[in-house]
């Protein structure tokens, strides 16, 4: 009775709109005292009143998951679900930032693609401070434009699986909304500039330039987009990725460059590569294999976990790489195989070279999750 | 290295190999790589102890072989 959804509502993308919340989470709701005593014969009215009164954002906390207000909150409103123009009041409302955050989440949750972008994105305007409790009972900062952009580039907050949103170029691409103009449109010129000058230019340079041909707004957005959400991670992720590609071997055009003229250049080199290809081949060619396997299954995994990295570069760093190393390696003869192996050697210490593979595995697992690698 | 069984009695078996020194968390994110749910909704118990995630499987005397609890949150 209390928990059942108002029959006159509609059912969101095909289910009960309280099924968006996952099973475990519903029922943790469902058995909370917030809910049961507070939320109980809400309507659209009053349920601003209690929205007023909410202090803190945040999923489930504690040894045994307890929801917080806020989700309890948002799971009434997927119960009697409110008219839009209600939601898209709580959203315009600036005195209330609890409220806003309510509404744009509820948004997220129920809306239509093109009315999200259209009414969370002035919400990116908003620097105010708000309380997020974490999954382990203490309260962290957080500000509102940061909760914005988590609903709109994740697809996971809160504790609740965000559904799937068409990407806001498709939508432009679409003709369903305009391109994005950001407030600190200006600033950002200045930076593009400042920041080119300083960096390790190719791929940047390669970026702006597709910028160039493909005409400003969207390619600008996608930089744009990828330089908001970077700016914090772009130093790590950068250079993890660049040492990353060194130790699995893969490195870059330069250091294989060079790695190739020093072998050429010595010959007992080559005398002994000539040597080893006898009784070493099947071993090498084994690696070869499993290395091909394991760069494309990295490939595939990079290709999707990299929201904030530049389409383009991906697309230079496989393009770059596309050719096998097979091939590669057919063309210039035998030294790249031995750089490769040689260096294979020397830069694996995470254990992802075992002889077992099931030990190699795992331990490529491990370094994927930032662990040490298996003690045998 | 020492392998652990995690058993959620409801058809997910799954073995994990990892160190002594591990945390829990770390058990946690390799189980959920080997599953596919989220390392934040993975619950380990044994027996209504739920183990924290900060605690090493060595504190918890987690041998080789033993077999855990697997809930969701």
């Amino acid at each position: 009775m209390a928990n059942r959804t108002d029959p006159a509502a509609k059912s969101i993308r095909g289910t009960n709109p309280q099924n968006l919340i996952e099973k475990i989470v519903r029922s943790k709701i469902y058995q909370n005292t917030y809910w049961k005593e507070q939320c109980f014969g809400l309507t659209a009215e009053t349920l601003v009143d209690k929205a007023m009164e909410l202090d803190h954002i945040g999923g489930t906390y504690g040894g045994n998951r307890k929801p917080t207000s806020f989700m309890c909150l948002v799971m009434k409103m997927l119960q009697i679900q409110p008219e839009k123009d209600i939601v898209v009041e709580f959203i315009k409302n600036d005195d209330y930032k609890y409220v806003r955050v309510l509404g744009a989440f509820y948004l997220r949750l129920t809306g239509i693609d093109s009315d999200i972008y259209r009414y969370l994105e002035p919400l990116y305007n908003d620097y105010r401070k708000v309380r997020r409790k974490s999954p382990d009972g203490n309260f962290i900062l957080a500000h509102v434009d940061e909760v914005i952009d988590e609903l709109l580039t994740t697809d996971y907050s809160c504790d609740i699986a965000l559904p799937r949103i068409k990407k806001r170029w498709t939508l432009e691409s679409l003709g369903a909304l305009d391109a994005r103009k950001s407030v600190l449109e200006d600033d950002f010129e200045e930076e593009e500039e400042k920041d080119e000058n300083e960096q390790d230019g190719l791929e940047e340079e390669v970026a702006h330039e597709k910028d160039y041909y493909r005409g400003r707004s969207p390619a600008r957005d996608r930089e744009r987009d990828y330089r908001r959400d970077s700016q914090r991670h772009r130093d790590r992720d950068y250079d993890r990725d660049r040492d990353y590609d060194r130790e699995r071997g893969r490195g870059r055009e330069r250091d294989r460059d060079r790695d190739r003229d020093r072998d050429r250049d010595r010959d007992h080199y080559r005398l002994r590569e000539e040597k080893e290809y006898g009784y070493e081949r099947d071993r090498d060619r084994e690696r070869e294999g499993r290395e091909r396997d394991r760069r494309d299954r990295e490939r595939g995994r990079r290709r999707s976990r990299s929201r904030s990295r530049s389409r383009s570069r991906d697309r230079k760093r496989r393009a770059r790489s596309s050719m096998s190393p097979r091939m590669r390696g057919a063309e210039d003869g035998k030294p790249p195989e031995e750089s490769k192996k040689k260096k294979g050697k020397k830069e694996k210490d995470d254990g992802t070279d075992h002889l077992d593979p099931e030990i190699a595995e795992a331990n490529r697992i491990r370094a994927s999750l930032g662990l040490k690698p298996l003690k045998l | 290295m020492i392998e652990v069984v995690l058993n959620d009695r409801l058809g997910k078996k799954v073995r994990v190999k990892c160190n002594e020194d591990d945390t829990i968390g770390d058990l946690k994110k390799l189980v959920a790589s080997q599953t596919g749910t989220r390392p934040d909704k993975i619950r380990i118990q044994k027996w209504y102890i739920i183990n924290k995630d900060h605690i090493t499987l060595k504190d918890y005397e987690i041998h080789d072989g033993m077999g855990l609890e697997l809930y969701y949150n």
